[in-house]
């Protein structure tokens, strides 16, 4: 299997154009459920496009981590979602790693972020470093649990594998412990997103600010970077939760019309994944801080009884 | 019977199961008690939906008698009671467990692993739904802890029921296809007077102590 340039083209042009729409379209129907009208879906495109615009105020202190982290981050989140299976089964990057190297490159960016919070020395960008190294130090496990199970129903970490498996004779669909498992993945995509029970993604003056707080010394093009790098992340998170729970209606041969089949199976996988995002961030209230370990321990439980149900029955 | 219907009865039923599994581990970090009655009335709802699955797939027409009780009593008229006495007593807030989240969490996960390998050699004989009786022990342990855990009453109410639910999900969906219906009316009438009843206590004890706490009861010795 070699590298296929179209393929990995393709899936680069629609992870960088599906990103903000995403993020677009998650802040219009949570504005629309609240009784607002809210910003249009192609708003964070114009966000995008303004950011690269402006100016960039750099403090005097930072140092070549402030400058580095933006494309770091970036580049992290886009090659961790080469290596997902979004409309063919083949991701164009699978050769180069599987699950692992997903959660390593997603930790990578984060490591980065949180650096580039206290490199300027700004007292609520070390507190958001802070408070995001303690809520991934319990969401990356849980997540590596969720995902391993589903791995050993495949035999192989290998996201592509996984996926395929699922045509196998082995893959019960929708076993009890993926059931498990996706439970305790949604949470910990809830987590990484910076959605509502853990973070609130709507303000950046807020004292409980996790996330936002990390960039709050960001401005211009670096800014637009971390924005979209941001937003690719949770398009990559929430098509891996689609497509290795649900691997139905992937692009089995490379012609024309099952792309297009599996462009729009992906797309409305997503859509009623942002429902179900938007569902939970508007019903709930934001938790205390202390108390978000207690739900992501929840996901971590859920992640270890996943597993272990998988070999004791 | 044709093999592929029971088969895919039987996934449905494990997976309707686990996913009252995962309600019941919420229901260990909840803290808002009419949150608390939600979670339990969709958990019974579930377990009504098993019962009607088992019922169709395994021609047991009494079960459906069963399916219709839950969801009568369990899903509408008990949460609904519940919450009209959260409204009375005028607490809806926090409640006080002795054990925080996290450890509470590793004990239910840990009373889950014991529940599968306790079934695990009756799982070979088993019939329907791969590890339904696994899932009914561990809603059964949970429950139990959930009982110990929690203070306030009304928890400890919400927390009995939901080992019910447990005891009914092992009477459903592993042996007999339900036991004789005469018991399960009985069964059935028995939980919903002992909630009323208790509902009642609930009441008396946040009158006379201004609280819900049970361990104030303690008072009573002296």
């Amino acid at each position: 299997m070699n590298l296929d340039l179209p393929a990995l083209l393709a899936q680069t042009a629609l992870l960088l154009l599906m990103a903000p729409l995403l993020s677009g379209l998650i802040k219009n129907w949570k504005a629309k459920l609240q009784n607002r009208r809210g910003p249009r879906i192609w708003q964070p495109y114009f966000d995008v496009v303004k950011f690269l615009r402006k100016d960039m105020v750099i403090s005097e202190h930072a140092s070549w981590i402030f400058l580095v982290t933006p494309y770091v981050v970036f580049v992290t989140a886009l090659s961790a979602g080469l290596m997902v299976p979004m409309i063919t089964a083949h991701a164009p990057m699978s050769l180069f790693g599987g699950a692992l190297a997903l959660v390593g490159l997603l930790a990578l960016g984060r490591f980065f972020l949180a650096l580039g919070g206290l490199d300027p020395a700004s007292a609520f960008g070390g507190m958001g470093s802070s408070r995001e190294m303690t809520l991934s130090a319990i969401a990356e496990p849980a997540m590596m649990l969720a995902i391993f199970t589903v791995a050993i129903a495949a035999g192989s970490t290998n996201l592509s594998q996984i996926v395929l498996a699922s045509h196998g004779p082995h893959w019960k669909f929708l076993d009890p412990s993926h059931a498990l498992a996706f439970a305790a993945m949604f949470i910990v995509l809830l987590a990484e997103t910076g959605r509502i029970p853990v973070d609130n993604p709507a303000t950046h003056l807020e004292l409980t600010m996790i996330h936002e707080a990390m960039l709050l010394e960001y401005s211009g093009r670096y800014l637009a970077l971390i924005e979209w790098g941001a937003s690719i992340k949770q398009l990559v998170l929430m098509s891996l939760l689609a497509n290795i729970f649900f691997p139905v209606g992937l692009a089995a041969d490379a012609t024309p019309a099952a792309f297009g089949l599996g462009l729009l199976f992906l797309v409305a996988k997503l859509v009623l994944l942002a429902g179900a995002v938007v569902l939970v961030e508007t019903t709930n209230a934001k938790l205390r801080l202390f108390r978000v370990p207690d739900l992501l321990s929840v996901a971590f439980m859920l992640g270890t009884l996943a597993l272990v149900s998988t070999f004791l029955f | 019977m044709n093999p592929p219907t029971s088969e895919s009865a039987a996934h449905l039923i494990t997976l309707l199961a686990s996913i009252m599994l995962v309600l019941q581990l919420l229901l260990v970090v909840q803290r808002m008690l009419v949150a608390n009655i939600r979670v339990f009335a969709t958990q019974s709802l579930l377990l009504a939906a098993i019962a009607a699955v088992v019922g169709y797939a395994y021609h047991a027409p009494h079960v459906y008698v069963v399916a219709v009780l839950t969801l009568a009593g369990k899903v509408i008229f008990l949460p609904w009671w519940l919450e009209r006495l959260v409204r009375q007593i005028k607490i809806e807030q926090e409640i006080d467990a002795f054990v925080n989240v996290p450890a509470a969490m590793l004990i239910c996960g840990a009373q889950t692993v014991l529940a599968y390998i306790v079934a695990r050699p009756i799982t070979s004989l088993e019939r329907l739904g791969n590890n339904t009786l696994a899932v009914a022990i561990a809603l059964m342990l949970i429950g139990f802890f959930l009982m110990i855990n929690r203070r306030k009453a009304i928890t400890q109410v919400l927390a009995l029921l939901t080992m019910e639910n447990g005891v009914m999900l092992a009477a459903i969906a592993l042996t007999t296809y339900g036991m004789p219906l005469v018991v399960e009316i009985g069964i059935f009438f028995d939980v919903v007077v002992a909630v009323m009843v208790l509902g009642i206590l609930v009441f008396r004890i946040r009158e006379t102590f201004a609280s819900m706490d049970v361990s104030k009861l303690n008072e009573l010795k002296w």
